[in-house]
């Protein structure tokens, strides 16, 4: 009863602040049937287009590319300045487990769907880099005792097949540049590729890449079963697919610690930082739309993939999901 | 009560038909090997569950719909609770040969690394070409929670049941008069003998092997494969001894097979009558040192063919059979020393005349 009545007055107050920050109408307002932080998709029966959810609006299912286009086209200068904002730097922290569960082999080729400005690719191809590394040493230390003659020859022999690369797949030309532009900066050459795609429907073929992953893009797709088709189908068998998303926090405290964040510091800091308040808004409101961990679970074991896991971080806050094809 | 009923059937009977509703409609290739597993073991459920209502339930034509709808909710939920049991080890309900689960592929993964052990070292690098060898991305081994350990683990859970097999084998023979049964002292090393050769092909990187056993987390586990291997062995050996903690084996497969070693109880040579004496766990912890120490020996062996390992063994089986005998002499000399005194004291007693028996 009281959750409810909480819930009523979240309402209300998440009404005013947008009428009292409605600029000019380039969102077109409407009123969807349905609200609440916990509630699935909208679907309404009459109408001949299907509606989804953008963030807490109802918009039909076409629109939401675009607006989801605009949005990420606004943020992209300010994307990575953003996210050590909101997340006081944690997401590092995030895409840094994501790597380390994953623990990729020398050689494995990475689609980064929605990698944008690449910070899973930089850190893919670090990893890899530092394991052969390692390799190389731990080699050469195990012949010690050879001669100059022998450690010459072995010199050359590196395996050059073995190498890894990384090719990061957007739909959003303002974020791949901004990830060009970060590439060029750290003067990374080689490994890495920036290809324009849609996560519905992949550029690629089938059985290409040994790890596919989508950080913090998957809630922004239209439609998840076909992304995660998608993926079934560009990975190799014995491929993995990744998924680092936003997820329902189990600790109720936390929960409640959580939510005011969102809703009260969030959006302010996207004004503050990037004069944007209402791509914030809907970033959290996405992440209350998105299905839960469970959910998430069996969306991804429908598409076809076996093995499926997720890790909770931050008590929630983010899940890792992971499953292979085999 | 009834109402109730009525609404759970209710409820279930949706729940399938949304189930039946949908599975014809996914197109999406599955995890075809394991949904039809599950099939399967849906099908089981629904016989079993289909017992079941029959016998309690009073069987209207309508019921056997409900049966139906029922099992194919029972097969969404065991497909949903077997697969939300994400832990490959755990119990597959799979029996059906053709189809692969995720543990045999595993175990598929894990035996094809082997080969790249010499190579790679016990290694998450060895179990990636292992994967690769048979087509499959690097990134499969992400599977592998445990790493290296996985590998360990089941290599010597590999090496066990080869050597059960063997000794299986060795006793099938025993009882079709076609060999002859050994002593225990001699079984015991043979059977010693035949598991540690098992280890020769990878002898060099053993030592990691077995430091990699001895983490932490991986110490449950090699314990468990240290304990059901002494049992296996001793079981094989005869051993009847007593068990004081009253539990059974923990080996399922042989325990309808008590009673077949029973004809064999009253072999001519052998040091059973003392060992007969020593309980189940004395035997156990024996036969765990003597395995231990002489495979720690094989580690630093550089004799041809491991000779001087072999005449360890040998040297401490014979200490056993020394302390066993040398025991029971000690305590029948005990015993009649005992008897002796006892005699002495009523030859006392008698001649002094406190003893008032006539």
């Amino acid at each position: 009863m009281a959750a409810s009545v909480r819930l009523l007055f979240r309402r209300i107050s998440r009404l005013s602040h947008r009428n009292i920050n409605s600029t000019a109408d380039s969102f077109s307002r409407r009123p969807g049937c349905c609200f609440g932080p916990f509630s699935s998709r909208c679907i309404s029966d009459a109408a001949e287009d299907r509606n989804t959810h953008f963030g807490f609006e109802t918009v039909p299912e076409a629109e939401k590319a675009k607006r989801v286009y605009k949005v990420f086209e606004n943020v992209a200068e300010k994307y990575d300045i953003m996210n050590d904002a909101m997340s006081l730097g944690i997401h590092r922290l995030w895409k840094d487990m994501l790597l380390h569960v994953m623990h990729p082999q020398p050689g494995a080729r990475l689609l980064d769907v929605a990698g944008g400005t690449g910070d899973i690719s930089f850190r893919f191809l670090d990893y890899v880099y530092h394991q052969q590394e390692r390799q190389k040493r731990r080699a050469l230390g195990s012949s010690q005792t050879l001669s100059w003659q022998d450690i010459s020859e072995k010199y050359p022999a590196e395996d050059a097949p073995h190498e890894s690369s990384s090719v990061v797949c957007d739909i959003n030309k303002e974020m791949l540049k901004v990830g060009k532009q970060r590439a060029d900066s750290m003067g990374i050459t080689s490994g890495l590729s920036w290809v324009v795609g849609d996560a519905e429907e992949l550029p690629f073929d089938d059985d290409q890449f040994d790890i596919y992953t989508i950080a913090f893009g998957i809630r922004n797709v239209t439609h998840i079963d076909q992304a995660l088709q998608e993926a079934f189908r560009v990975l190799k068998p014995g491929g993995r697919f990744m998924c680092l998303e936003f997820s329902k926090v189990t600790n109720p405290v936390l929960a409640r610690l959580y939510d005011a964040y969102s809703f009260q510091v969030i959006p302010v800091l996207g004004e503050v930082i990037a004069g944007d308040w209402k791509s914030y808004q809907y970033l959290v409101e996405s992440i209350r739309n998105f299905p839960d961990q469970e959910e998430f679970k069996g969306m991804i074991e429908d598409a076809g993939f076996c093995s499926v896991q997720y890790f909770n971080f931050t008590g929630g806050v983010v899940a890792l999901h992971s499953g292979f094809k085999l | 009560m009834a109402a109730l009923l009525r609404g759970l059937r209710a409820g279930r009977l949706l729940r399938g038909l949304s189930g039946v509703v949908t599975a014809p409609t996914s197109t999406v290739p599955q995890c075809r090997s394991l949904r039809r597993g599950f099939h399967r073991a849906a099908l089981r459920l629904q016989d079993e569950s289909k017992s079941d209502k029959s016998s309690s339930s009073s069987s209207s034509s309508t019921s056997t719909h409900r049966e139906q709808y029922q099992a194919h909710s029972a097969e969404q939920d065991t497909e949903a609770a077997s697969q939300q049991d994400s832990d490959p080890n755990s119990s597959e309900q799979d029996q059906d040969e053709e189809y692969e689960t995720e543990e045999q592929l595993q175990a598929r993964i894990l035996t094809a690394a082997l080969e790249f052990v010499q190579l790679h070292g016990w290694s998450m690098e060895a179990i990636a070409a292992g994967a690769e060898s048979l087509g499959l991305s690097s990134a499969s081994t992400g599977m592998f929670y445990n790493g290296a350990g996985d590998l360990v683990l089941h290599f010597i859970s590999q090496c066990n049941a080869k050597l059960t097999e063997i000794l299986a084998e060795q006793h099938n023979q025993v009882q079709l008069g076609q060999a002859e049964r050994k002593k225990t002292a001699d079984f015991l090393r043979d059977a010693v003998e035949t598991r540690l050769r098992m280890y020769i092909p990878y002898i060099e990187t053993w030592p990691q092997a077995m430091s990699i056993l001895l983490l932490p987390h991986n110490i449950p586990d090699s314990l468990k494969h240290l304990s059901t291997m002494v049992d296996d062995i001793w079981y094989y050996a005869g051993d009847r001894s007593t068990d004081v903690s009253g539990s059974s084996h923990p080996r399922s497969p042989f325990s309808a097979a008590h009673t077949f070693l029973s004809p064999f109880h009253h072999h001519p040579h052998h040091i059973r009558p003392a060992t007969s004496q020593m309980n189940w766990y004395t035997k156990r912890a024996v036969l765990t040192g003597l395995y231990n120490t002489t495979e720690l020996v094989m580690l630093q062996d550089s004799s041809p063919d491991f000779q001087d390992t072999w005449t360890f063994l040998d040297n401490r089986i014979q200490d056993v059979v020394n302390m066993a005998t040398t025991a029971k002499q000690m305590q029948s000399t005990g015993e009649a020393v005992a008897q002796g005194l006892m005699g002495a004291a009523v030859t006392l007693k008698n001649l002094t005349g406190l003893n008032q028996r006539r």
